[in-house]
């Protein structure tokens, strides 16, 4: 993660809005960058760019934290709490996301098709040349871990 | 009672949208939500209703079918469609105005955002 690059900014702006907007939570850098989700708690999404760039991101956070996330956006205790719920605030929240990020990255008169959200199983995929992670932290020290991968994508990094 | 038809295949958007209406002081509309656009546009022929609400990224129908869909139907030509969309920028909205939607709002939407975009709504 390089913060003079154009993703960097844009990443965390589009994170930053989206936390304040639909959690009211700022977000930061996390502190320990050597941090990693626990697997057994692990949860992830990903979702597909399209056009005019090809790429992917993934969205990771634990479960315990994803719970929480839901039960603060839904107004519910966790007892209540369904799987469905859990699933479709992980999807919104990097809908939002990838939205914004492409909107902050590319100009303005510049198009972009995004996919759906979908659910991640297992663990993540390997982290390559062409993967940025972004390891970030809400103001009520939860973890969030964002993933942006595919070489043309990533090339605008570099721009 | 006015009615706004809601489309969004997110549960939890439908929800941030129905509460920023209640927070703006339109709690007392009928909300009818739809997780698609063909769930929308059946809703709309089968009853009056005052304003849709879309997102553009949805399956079965997505949002920019949905506006071509009210906006070539003799009933629902004049319906007042507003995007909410995660999936907007100067140029996708200059084509969505084209098309015949109203305004176009950027996800996370907050209730100050749906205050301005709904103000001719309200004052009806």
């Amino acid at each position: 993660m390089t913060e003079n690059k154009p993703l960097y900014p844009a990443m965390i702006s589009a994170v930053s809005q989206t936390l304040e907007n639909m959690l009211f939570l700022e977000v930061m850098e996390h502190f320990d960058r050597s941090y990693e989700i626990p697997a057994e708690e692990l949860v992830w999404n990903s979702l597909l760019i399209n056009d005019p760039v090809q790429g992917e991101t993934r969205l990771a956070m634990s479960k315990t934290t994803l719970k929480k996330l839901t039960g603060n956006i839904f107004g519910i205790d966790d007892d209540e709490i369904t799987q469905a719920q859990m699933d479709d605030i992980l999807n919104e929240l990097l809908n939002t996301i990838v939205g914004l990020f492409m909107t902050n990255l590319l100009a303005d008169d510049q198009e972009y098709k995004i996919g759906l959200p979908e659910q991640g199983e297992d663990e993540l995929p390997e982290i390559d040349e062409n993967t940025i992670v972004w390891k970030l932290m809400t103001s009520d020290e939860d973890s969030l871990q964002i993933f942006v991968s595919g070489a043309s994508l990533v090339t605008l990094e570099n721009t | 009672m006015k009615r706004i038809i809601i489309a969004d295949d997110s549960t939890t958007a439908r929800m941030f949208i129905k509460r920023c209406l209640q927070i703006i002081g339109l709690g007392d509309v009928e909300m009818i939500e739809a997780e698609h656009g063909k769930e929308a546009l059946a809703a709309a022929k089968a009853q009056e209703v005052d304003l849709l609400l879309t997102d553009l990224n949805m399956p079965v129908m997505d949002g920019e079918t949905l506006i071509k869909w009210v906006k070539a139907s003799p009933k629902l030509g004049e319906l007042p469609v507003i995007v909410i969309t995660s999936a907007g920028n100067p140029a996708k909205e200059a084509q969505l105005l084209e098309l015949g939607a109203h305004r176009v709002l950027n996800k996370p939407v907050s209730p100050p955002m749906m205050m301005d975009a709904l103000a001719d709504f309200m004052d009806d």
